[in-house]
């Protein structure tokens, strides 16, 4: 009994959880064919193109998430190591000729004839999971800097491997997930300030190595200085979500899906959401976003196991930033980045292991 | 529970922020993007038609149909190429790259093609094709009136002649097709459709009669040929009313054939000299002078000249220490014992010099003035020029003497038609037209053109008997050439030398005849012009004869009856 994958957990776990995630997926689904069916059939001839790959994505994200519910979370710690290793392999193989892929400059996917992953979103979670089945094996590590080392290392090092693809958002919200990683494990003022001051410091170094984020940064400061260029994205964002108003077009009637408005179907799904269901539709769907994070909360609190503690915090985390920046992003707030709606936006890479991180957030409040 | 609440305030100012943009921000961005969301189709207004003062077409409109294609909507592009090179003749393989290409959103397949071509195109229903009616203008007669009427642009705006003048009144105003498209223009399956219909341009009557027009036209183009001259105009007025019945300037070009690619030839054949160039008129304006004279004899001015007067018979009159001598040597009786009657009939210049010296400065350019010398005669046409005057306070003697039979002062041909026109028909100055009235699409007329009576200029007993002594330079005098039996052709004709840099320039001559018909109540003044003419090249004998031919013609088309 002891070596079986599979457990049953002792008690019902946090359902509406699970419900609300799936939930999401599927909405997920309806948004990306309506914002995607027009641009799927002028470019690749079938206006079903990316929902298709989605429904697949969601299909697998549902078996994986219900996977990973029945698998006690405990025995992930022993795949700390080799994740970690899996996902700098990965991260390294993105800049092999032949297996790397590059799409509008950048080079951030993996790939293996029409199917393509995507490394830099695994290696979000492997830095959880690494961080904290170190921070709960090594107790008391995360307030002196040599028992932070082996976290920062990995981090430090995932960093460098996204921020060469380059993928600046992907980077910060890694960044981030340090700091809050070693902050949850109860760290001392001074540990963290050895870790934030370099981390403050790396931001506009980064910016000034890249003028093309300069740029970006102009951008959404005013948009219309350059509404051909570097505003283009952010102005077609706005003017979705302008013509949304109170209650929306309407599903499926969006404008600006009519290629307007890039990456309608992955990271500014948010604008067509904004565009067909309006205000009050958004402010449903954030309502929903924040139930999802306060439960991940509510179920890491409740942990009384430090691992489980810090599993469920860094998953919930990894949700939330990315929530929070991508609607930051869509709405002008913060310098346009390619960061992606989880579990909404498509691309399969990252809703397959949003959902299996779910099913172990299931997990984890199931098992305490 | 702290970070449920820190969590839960940057949802907030999320929320905030997009209530900001889409409820209170958002009009002014759906504003914004409504310009890339939208693309029009112009539907172009009919342009209004131009009749003669029958209503005989002179220039309208064909219907024809610009095509175009949408290269990003056209799929397959080497079947549009084919095909539509098939049906309007263009050339399949530059085709084929334009919509291959894929730089531009839309490219011009034809202009201009014909309705049967069009509905070939629709029973093929290519997708990323279009097309929309636009009108060819069509002048039924070519080179008739062609500098009076103008021309326009190949997108139908005026750019000459009247068709420039009354371009608002023809013009209408377009319409528009909008329609919502995706960001290279293809039509959106969910479009929203709107259209906004073209308001089609008024019609002008002209006061131009087509069959005078044409009449004359034809004279004017036998004495371009036979002549060798330079250039021929012609001016045909109404005297009652100043309405131009007919405008020739020859050589000229053809309407539906526009010489656009020469400009330099195209400048000169479209220019309507007859209003907008000047010439000395020699002796044609001894018309001028003799009214003047005759009224104020009338009106008991001791200084002026009864018609019994008999006039000095010497050749020459010295004025200002200058001699001014008449074209006649005078010799073996010749101008001898003339009354006013017999000086015109002889044209003799002492004569005229001798009247406007008489009546002096002052009396003699209150006349000038009011027969409207030196000024514009406010016709409807762009470009008119004002003639040359002396100025009345700079005017010598010498001058006034001379310009008593028409040298040391210059005229357009409309203006010394309209002068002489005033003077024979009982002294009224009318403003000389063209249009007569503009006529809506649906056939009813808007507005009408009245005569405007612009001055008197001599007394009806003035006129009546100046008649009568034109009447007798054609029947008995240098106009015997414009003789026709039974009608009462009156006139004058002037032959006078061209300058060229201040000095006579010797062989260069204008001929002209001003005559109209009958002289008891003139119905038709036509003034003839021929600038240099090769050759013979008196008034009397170059454009005498070509005045007699017009009025046959008019009288042949009017089917008028002898008066006597």
């Amino acid at each position: 009994m002891k070596n079986k994958l599979f457990e049953k957990p002792k008690k019902a776990g946090d359902v509406p959880l699970l419900v609300c995630v799936a939930g999401m997926a599927v909405f997920g689904c309806v948004m990306i064919y309506s914002a995607s069916s027009y641009v799927g059939r002028v470019q690749y001839g079938d206006e079903f193109y990316f929902v298709n790959k989605q429904i697949i994505g969601a299909v697998i994200g549902l078996v994986a998430m219900a996977a990973m519910a029945f698998i006690p979370y405990k025995k992930l710690i022993p795949l700390k190591i080799p994740l970690a290793a899996l996902s700098l392999v990965l991260l390294v193989l993105v800049f092999v000729p032949g297996v790397g892929v590059t799409n509008y400059g950048a080079t951030r996917w993996i790939g293996f004839g029409s199917f393509t992953i995507q490394p830099s979103e695994i290696a979000k979670y492997a830095f959880v999971l690494f961080a904290a089945a170190h921070f709960s094996k090594h107790y008391g590590a995360s307030r002196t800097i040599k028992g932070v080392a082996p976290v920062l290392i990995l981090g430090i090092a995932m960093c460098v491997l996204i921020i060469i693809e380059p993928n600046m958002s992907i980077t910060m919200c890694v960044g981030l997930l340090m700091l809050a990683m070693v902050f949850s494990s109860g760290t001392n003022i001074k540990t963290f300030a050895f870790m934030l001051v370099p981390c403050i410091i790396a931001v506009p170094v980064l910016i000034a190595l890249e003028p093309y984020r300069l740029q970006r940064l102009s951008a959404f400061i005013d948009p219309w200085a350059s509404p051909r260029d570097e505003g283009y994205q952010l102005i077609q964002s706005l003017y979705a979500l302008g013509n949304g108003g109170w209650f929306g077009v309407g599903l499926f009637n969006s404008t600006q899906k009519y290629r307007f408005l890039p990456f309608a179907e992955s990271d500014f799904i948010l604008s067509v959401m904004g565009e067909e269901l309006g205000f009050v539709g958004l402010v449903v769907f954030f309502a929903v976003c924040l139930f999802i994070i306060w439960r991940g909360i509510a179920i890491a609190r409740r942990c009384r196991d430090p691992f489980g503690f810090l599993l469920a915090a860094g998953i919930t985390l990894v949700y939330g930033i990315q929530v929070i920046v991508n609607a930051f992003v869509v709405s002008g707030s913060i310098p346009p980045t390619g960061l992606p709606l989880p579990l909404v936006s498509s691309g399969n890479t990252s809703l397959i292991i949003t959902m299996a991180s779910m099913g172990v957030l299931y997990n984890v409040s199931a098992n305490n | 529970m702290s970070v449920i609440l820190a969590i839960t305030f940057i949802f907030c100012i999320i929320i905030a922020r997009f209530f900001y943009i889409q409820v209170i921000w958002g009009d002014e961005l759906v504003l914004r993007a409504t310009d890339q969301w939208n693309r029009e189709i112009p539907v172009v207004a009919s342009r209004g038609c131009i009749y003669d003062r029958n209503g005989q077409l002179l220039a309208g409109n064909l219907t024809t149909y610009s095509v175009f294609a949408r290269p990003n909507s056209v799929a397959d592009k080497s079947y549009a190429a084919g095909v539509l090179s098939g049906i309007f003749g263009v050339d399949e393989g530059s085709l084929y790259e334009k919509l291959t290409k894929g730089n531009v959103s839309e490219i011009t397949v034809a202009r201009q093609a014909d309705g049967a071509l069009i509905e070939k195109l629709i029973a093929c229903d290519i997708p990323g094709i279009y097309y929309s009616k636009d009108n060819t203008r069509v002048y039924s007669y070519g080179e008739a009136l062609c500098q009076v009427l103008g021309f326009t642009s190949s997108d139908g705006l005026g750019l000459s002649g009247l068709e420039k003048i009354y371009d608002s009144v023809l013009g209408g105003t377009n319409g528009q097709i909008m329609y919502t498209t995706d960001i290279v223009g293809n039509e959106t399956e969910n479009t929203n459709i709107v259209y906004r219909s073209a308001t089609d341009g008024d019609s002008i009557r002209l006061t131009i009669d087509i069959e005078i027009q044409l009449a004359a036209e034809q004279s004017m183009r036998e004495v371009y040929q036979s002549s060798g001259a330079k250039s021929v105009s012609c001016i045909v007025l109404d005297p009652s009313n100043f309405d131009v019945l007919a405008m020739v300037n020859y050589p000229s070009y053809d309407l539906n054939d526009v010489p656009r690619d020469d400009m330099q030839t195209l400048n000169a054949l479209s220019r309507n000299s007859i209003v907008c160039d000047i010439y000395e008129p020699g002796s044609t304006f001894k018309v001028l002078t003799a009214a003047a004279d005759l009224q104020e004899y009338l009106n008991g001015n001791a200084a002026a000249f009864s018609p019994s007067h008999v006039f000095n018979g010497s050749r020459t009159r010295s004025v200002d220490g200058t001699t001014i001598k008449c074209w006649s040597d005078h010799a073996n009786g010749k101008h001898s014992n003339q009354t006013l009657a017999q000086a015109l009939n002889n044209s003799c210049n002492p004569c005229f010099t001798d009247i406007a010296l008489a009546l002096g400065k002052q009396t003699f350019y209150d006349y000038l003035t009011a027969f409207g010398l030196g000024n514009v005669t406010g016709i409807d046409f762009a470009g008119e020029a004002l003639g040359m005057l002396v100025p009345q306070s700079l005017v010598r003697d010498c001058d006034l003497a001379r310009i008593g039979f028409g040298q040391t002062v210059a005229v357009t041909g409309l203006q010394l038609a309209c002068a002489v026109a005033s003077a024979v028909n009982g002294g009224n100055y009318y403003v000389p037209r063209l249009l007569k009235s503009v006529v809506s699409s649906d056939g009813s007329v808007t507005e009408e053109n009245v005569p405007i009576l612009k001055n008197k200029t001599i007394s009806e007993d003035a006129s009546a008997m100046l008649c009568r002594m034109l009447e007798g330079v054609v029947k008995e005098g240098s106009g015997k050439h414009a003789y026709i039996e039974g009608y009462r052709v009156a006139g004058k004709t002037g032959t006078a030398q061209k300058y060229e840099n201040g000095a006579v320039a010797s062989g260069k001559y204008v001929s002209s005849f001003v005559g109209f018909f009958p002289a008891d109540d003139p119905q038709y003044l036509a003034l003839v012009i021929v600038d240099e003419p090769q050759g013979a090249y008196y008034g009397s004998t170059v454009a005498a004869p070509v005045a007699k031919n017009i009025f046959e013609d008019i009288i042949a088309i009017k089917n008028i009856k002898p008066f006597e």
